[in-house]
């Protein structure tokens, strides 16, 4: 559990909000002109990154409204809120190191070489 | 189904108002309930709302106005809760129902409880996340939030003088679920 402060409310609970996966994907202009795994890479892929991640965010037992968040992923810290339709800030953040040495994506399963393209 | 003379809570029917140790239950009587959303920027539209419910509609986050017969309760920044004795709804719904604004009449979607006491800001600590002394500072705020586990929207009635009364507004299948935990935690307050 952890504090977000909602651009509107201020400072709540983490459990009056709800997040809304990675920010900042872009729906394709022309959906018909993809082929299936550029489609699929669109719907499914996900970037996981273990460190600063943006991501949207709906505070769905407050105001209901949604906007964005720079959250380390490690470490729960929040690092910036914006809102819906401004790009993503510049913040790296400092990625933290694990003893087993964890790629910084795709950190859920260390078999896999997966990199987004 | 016409549930205006329904009551939720079947051991608070005819108004009747209860005394658990010191708080004060009472669910209210019926109340016209309307959901404005404007834009912010749509003057024109702000305007007129203004006027037929003869109050300003709040800006500020999580506070309300209040006229004799009007409470208008900010939402979101452009979503409002307007609760009212009167038949405002199709004055409403013809003057800003359009396609830059819309009127919706929510009327029978909640319920309200209010609870009174010295103890009632100690009393809904033990059931919410939302640090009341920082989000309910005066007699103009509200705030939404969840109630254990149900969403809820609180409105402060008291200035600092006076003691302490709060609005709950509710879903009316969770105003059960809510009185009886109110009730359960109105022991043991000294605490
Ligand atoms: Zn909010």
């Amino acid at each position: 559990m952890f504090l977000i402060n909602c651009p509107y409310c201020g400072e709540r609970e983490q459990v009056e909000f709800s997040c809304g996966g990675e920010a900042h994907i872009e729906r394709p202009k022309n959906p018909s002109d993809l082929t299936d795994d550029q489609w699929a890479d669109y719907l499914f892929m996900r970037k996981n990154i273990k460190g600063v991640q943006f991501e949207r965010w709906n505070h769905i037992n407050g105001c209901r409204r949604w906007f964005n968040v720079a959250r380390n992923t490690a470490t729960d810290e929040i690092l910036k809120v914006y809102n819906i339709g401004e790009s993503a800030p510049s913040i790296s953040g400092n990625n933290p190191t694990t003893p087993s040495g964890e790629p910084v994506i795709g950190s859920g399963n260390l078999s896999s070489s997966f990199e987004k393209k | 189904m016409n549930l205006q003379q329904d009551n939720c809570i079947n051991s608070l029917s005819n108004n009747k108002v209860e005394n658990h140790f010191g708080v004060e239950i009472q669910e209210l009587p019926f109340i016209n309930k309307i959901n404005v959303r404007i834009d912010i920027n749509d003057n024109q539209n702000i305007i007129k709302c203004g006027k037929l419910i003869n109050a300003i509609l709040p800006i500020q986050p999580n506070t309300y106005v209040k006229n004799d017969n009007v409470k208008a309760i900010w939402l979101g920044p452009n979503e409002w809760l307007i609760t009212n004795n009167q038949n405002l709804y199709s004055n409403l719904k013809s003057e800003i129902g359009n396609i830059q604004a819309s009127v919706t009449d929510v009327s029978e979607n909640r319920t309200v409880i209010r609870i009174s006491g010295e103890q009632i800001f100690k009393l809904l600590s033990k059931f919410l996340v939302l640090d009341l002394e920082k989000n309910l500072p005066d007699e103009s705020s509200c705030a939404q939030t969840l109630f254990v586990k149900v969403p809820i929207l609180l409105v402060r009635n008291n200035n600092e003088k006076q003691i302490p009364e709060i609005d709950i507004f509710t879903n009316r299948s969770h105003a059960n679920y809510i009185y009886n935990l109110i009730v359960d935690g109105s022991q043991y307050l000294d605490f």
